[in-house]
């Protein structure tokens, strides 16, 4: 087990590094320079770019991004806050970034799991076309559609919740945001645990609990629940990230003091060292999910640590389980 | 074993619910979570108060370094609590404030500025001429990497400005003296006809000397703590590309009796239907609208439209594209546009349609009156006539030897430019049977890269004035300028540029106006750019508040005589 977790640990620091590296070449490729285009001449430029190095070779400038950045120094912000250090900017942004978002995740996977439970267990009934239903809205409109909608119902006539964040209603501000935000990861986790929950139900040691006289809850919770939770946890790391991106876009029509909202305007001013930093925080929580998992996955189903590796489904048949239902059985084979 | 595997697994479950929790549940009220940043600044403290004004802007506030800051919004926040030697009234004239009066000398090079007794900074420091020497210095200071250093050499022409920028010089030499510490000298290298009316713009602002060096290096500017007010407001609270932010009124403010409001309040809102709502809402007092917006609000009393002076105009690449190198073509093509349609059918929010190069409500002349009030000065040369058109099409296929022609037309991907784009494309192809154009839509990053490398055939770009001249549009048009993206040249427009910046007209302010009409004939008359309109702003504001002044140029909103009952 600790070699194992020792393995994925490295494996992640390296692919950070890549994905910085590969960034910080695709930046470069990006039209323009941070500054005001438009009204600079030549000579002006190249003072700018000599201020912040930016005439150095690439290589130059990686080594020196990665050693800053290993110190805890992310370079400053070119124009969306002038000077100012990115780890000042992302500081005050990262909490409520992952505050809404950790709501969102709460939200789905709780109201998720019971749509799904409830679907399975009334299998073929209207309460299983309700859940299905909701299910199909819930993945296939964009969350923004959810904000703009929430946001006008909720907020602008029933005027139960503010329409933009405050940090003095912090909570009540929050709440239209992540429900917006939750609904793909709601209507994915239904969709998942009631594939899941039909497919242990129907199997052969569930007849055999029920035959020993195992009824009610405790069937339910303990025996097939369990079983298909192990699937489940694995598709909610994926769709944390998922959050993150669809936070870009719920952020700015809330008005959240966001990384999300903070990444898209980077983006599109050029502003390199926020569009560099913010991914590799995106990415670095991204890995450390899928590494939690992984571990979480070893820990709670003993057979994928003995059988190895390779009892476990890659990330891509993971996302096909998502996708396009559980046809193949990679996990319990 | 298996216990431990499965105590383990509830530890784990267990973490990972109990963090869920934390983070669904630590939003409430007791710690806002942006208030770890910058030494104790708060967020969003909003002001309360019948009489506090609550403002929508479209972006974050981008510095509020006046010689850093390049953008309207930051200007406009700047210049909420900083006065500099003069400020805008609501006309956009420059009238004393920090200057109590200024004196010219006779060759118009040198001016001296008499500073107020009581214009103190909200640390009680008195705003001394050493000030402006500072922050002047800064402007032009290689090391300080300002983008608008330029405003300090090319367009202020203060002596050595340009050597400083190059690196030649050291900033002591910059043209500005304390002479003492209530008087100001400024010497230029030519007569400046605006240069009052620069020193409402934010580069020029005064920063108190002793306490920007008091600060840790890279924080001036960041918080409420970090910088000091000599201007109607104060700030409140305050962070870097804050969302929320607000100002309360400076009750040391040498003109505090005559500033009507308690606060400002800030709020940040990208989306426009978002802005609307909040608004409707009450939760705003003024809000700037879409055009699609305006649609729904017409005939609103609420409803207020602004000049905002910036030119949208097809560029023609010359140098690259055969026929548009051709003088009777580019005719064709300017008089084949139904500019009125395009802006009350498309773009809707008051902006004008505009037949000259220079485009109105941004530059008054030494007779007071608006340089380009006249649309139709160049009507000869620049009208929506498809008849016109059709003729100067005809010449045109006969001195090109051909009766088809393709242009791609950039443009940025916002919608109205792409809206704007698809209407000039039908208009052209259907009063000039025979062109056909492409539309090619690129970020505008892309698009400002693409038409200074000469990389296009036509494109829809825009430019806003950085001061109340005409010149700060007929500068864009001399040989071998940044911005001449068709690389047009004529040595006779170049000359009349010269006189006028530098040379014969510099101290005959009527004389030079009269020229810069020249200069914008030659360009009307050889068709060097198409101009289609000037943007103007939307808002709706609340019919208790009165008196905000909007400006095309420097500070787009000012507060100072604004009232809310």
């Amino acid at each position: 087990m600790k070699n194992y977790i020792l393995k994925r640990v490295l494996i992640s620091v390296f692919t950070l590094l890549v994905i910085t590296l590969v960034l910080f070449c695709l930046l470069q490729l990006m039209p323009g320079s941070p500054f005001n285009d438009e009204k600079l001449t030549d000579d002006q430029r190249t003072v700018l770019y000599e201020k912040y190095g930016l005439d150095d070779p690439i290589p130059v400038q990686f080594v020196r991004y990665v050693a800053n950045m290993v110190q805890g120094d992310f370079g400053v912000s070119y124009n969306i806050s002038k000077n100012t250090p990115i780890s000042q900017l992302i500081q005050s942004r990262l909490p409520i970034s992952i505050q809404v978002g950790g709501m969102a995740v709460a939200l789905g996977a709780v109201v998720g799991l019971l749509l799904g439970v409830i679907a399975a267990l009334n299998h073929n009934t209207i309460l299983d076309s309700i859940c299905t239903a909701i299910s199909v809205l819930g993945v296939s409109v964009p969350s923004y559609v959810f904000a703009l909608g929430l946001s006008y119902v909720f907020g602008f006539r029933l005027k139960l919740f503010p329409m933009l964040y405050s940090a003095n209603e912090a909570f009540m501000s929050s709440v239209l945001p992540s429900v917006a935000l939750s609904m793909f990861t709601m209507a994915s986790i239904a969709r998942f645990t009631r594939n899941e929950m039909m497919e242990v139900l129907g199997s052969e040691f569930m007849l055999l609990a029920e035959s020993k006289g195992v009824t009610g809850a405790p069937l339910i919770l303990r025996h097939a629940l369990r079983n298909a939770m192990i699937p489940i946890i694995t598709v909610l790391a994926p769709l944390i990230v998922d959050l993150m991106t669809g936070s870009l876009v719920v952020e700015k029509i809330f008005s959240i003091p966001g990384v999300g909202s903070l990444l898209v305007t980077a983006i599109q001013s050029n502003d390199y060292n926020v569009v560099i930093s913010l991914s590799f925080i995106y990415s670095a929580m991204y890995i450390g999910i899928m590494l939690v998992v992984d571990i979480l996955y070893g820990i709670i189903d003993p057979r994928i640590r003995v059988t190895g590796e390779g009892g476990r489904p890659g990330f891509f048949a993971r996302w096909r389980r998502v996708w396009f239902g559980n046809k193949k059985k990679g996990a319990k084979a | 074993m298996n216990l431990w595997k499965r105590m383990g697994a509830a530890a784990l479950a267990g973490a990972l619910a109990l963090s869920l929790v934390a983070c669904g549940g630590g939003g409430d009220s007791s710690a806002p979570a942006g208030s770890t940043a910058g030494g104790g600044s708060s967020t969003a403290a909003e002001t309360t108060g019948s009489k506090v004004l609550n403002v929508m802007v479209e972006v974050e506030v981008a510095s509020l370094d006046p010689q850093l800051a390049t953008d309207g919004t930051s200007f406009e926040v700047i210049a909420d609590y900083t006065d500099g030697l003069m400020q805008m009234d609501a006309e956009g004239a420059a009238v004393p404030a920090i200057a109590e009066s200024y004196e010219v000398s006779e060759d118009g090079c040198t001016y001296t500025f008499h500073l107020r007794d009581d214009a103190v900074w909200s640390n009680g420091d008195p705003v001394t001429a050493n000030d402006f020497v500072f922050a002047w210095q800064r402007a032009a200071d290689p090391a300080t990497a300002s983008e608008y250093s330029y405003m300090t050499s090319d367009i202020a022409q203060i002596k050595n400005a340009a050597e400083i920028i190059a690196g030649e010089k050291d900033k002591s030499e910059l043209g500005v003296t304390a002479v003492d510490d209530k008087t100001l000298q400024v010497e230029l290298n030519v007569p400046v006809p605006y240069f009052l009316s620069l020193m409402y713009f934010p580069t020029f602002y005064p920063v108190n000397q002793a306490f920007y060096e008091s600060l840790e290096e890279g924080t001036f500017g960041t918080s409420p703590e970090t910088v000091l007010s000599n201007g109607a407001f104060i700030l409140d609270s305050y962070e870097p590309a804050a969302l929320s932010f607000s100002l309360v009124k400076n009750p040391d403010y040498y003109d505090a009796d005559s500033i009507q409001l308690d606060g400002l309040n800030y709020q940040v809102i990208k989306d426009s239907q978002q802005a609307f709502m909040s608004y409707q809402n009450g939760d705003l007092d003024i809000v700037k609208l879409s055009g699609d917006q305006v649609d729904q609000v017409q005939g609103d009393p609420e409803l207020s439209v602004q000049g905002a002076g910036y030119l949208w105009y097809l560029t023609l690449n010359m140098a690259e594209v055969p026929a548009l190198a051709n003088q009777n073509m580019r005719l064709a093509l300017t008089h084949a546009i139904d500019r009125v349609a395009i802006v009350e059918d498309v773009v809707k929010d008051g902006s004008l349609a505009t037949y000259t190069a220079v485009p109105p409500q941004f530059a008054t002349g030494p007779d007071g009156s608006d340089f380009s009030a006249d649309q139709t000065m160049f009507s000869d040369v620049c009208s929506d006539d498809p008849t016109k058109a059709a003729e100067y099409f005809e010449a045109a296929k006969q001195e090109l030897g051909t009766d088809t022609f393709t242009f791609d037309l950039l443009v940025e991907d916002t919608t109205e430019s792409q809206n704007v784009a698809a209407v000039i494309q039908e208009q052209i192809q259907t009063n000039l049977p025979g062109v056909t154009v492409s539309i090619t839509v690129e970020p505008k990053k892309q698009r400002v890269e693409d038409i200074q490398d000469g990389n296009y055939e036509v494109c829809l770009t825009r430019w806003g004035p950085d001061y109340a001249d005409p010149m700060t549009y007929l500068n864009m048009w001399i040989t071998d300028n940044n911005n001449n993206y068709g690389k047009w040249s004529n040595p006779d427009y170049d000359q009349i540029i010269a006189d006028c910046t530098t040379g014969q007209y510099v101290s005959d302010a009527a004389a030079r106006w009269q020229a810069m009409y020249d200069a914008e004939k030659i360009i009307m008359d050889e068709a060097v750019i198409v101009p289609v309109y000037t943007k103007a702003d939307a808002n709706m504001i609340k019919s208790n508040v009165t008196g905000i002044e909007f400006h095309p140029v420097a500070l787009n909103r000012v507060y100072k005589n604004t009232t809310k009952g």
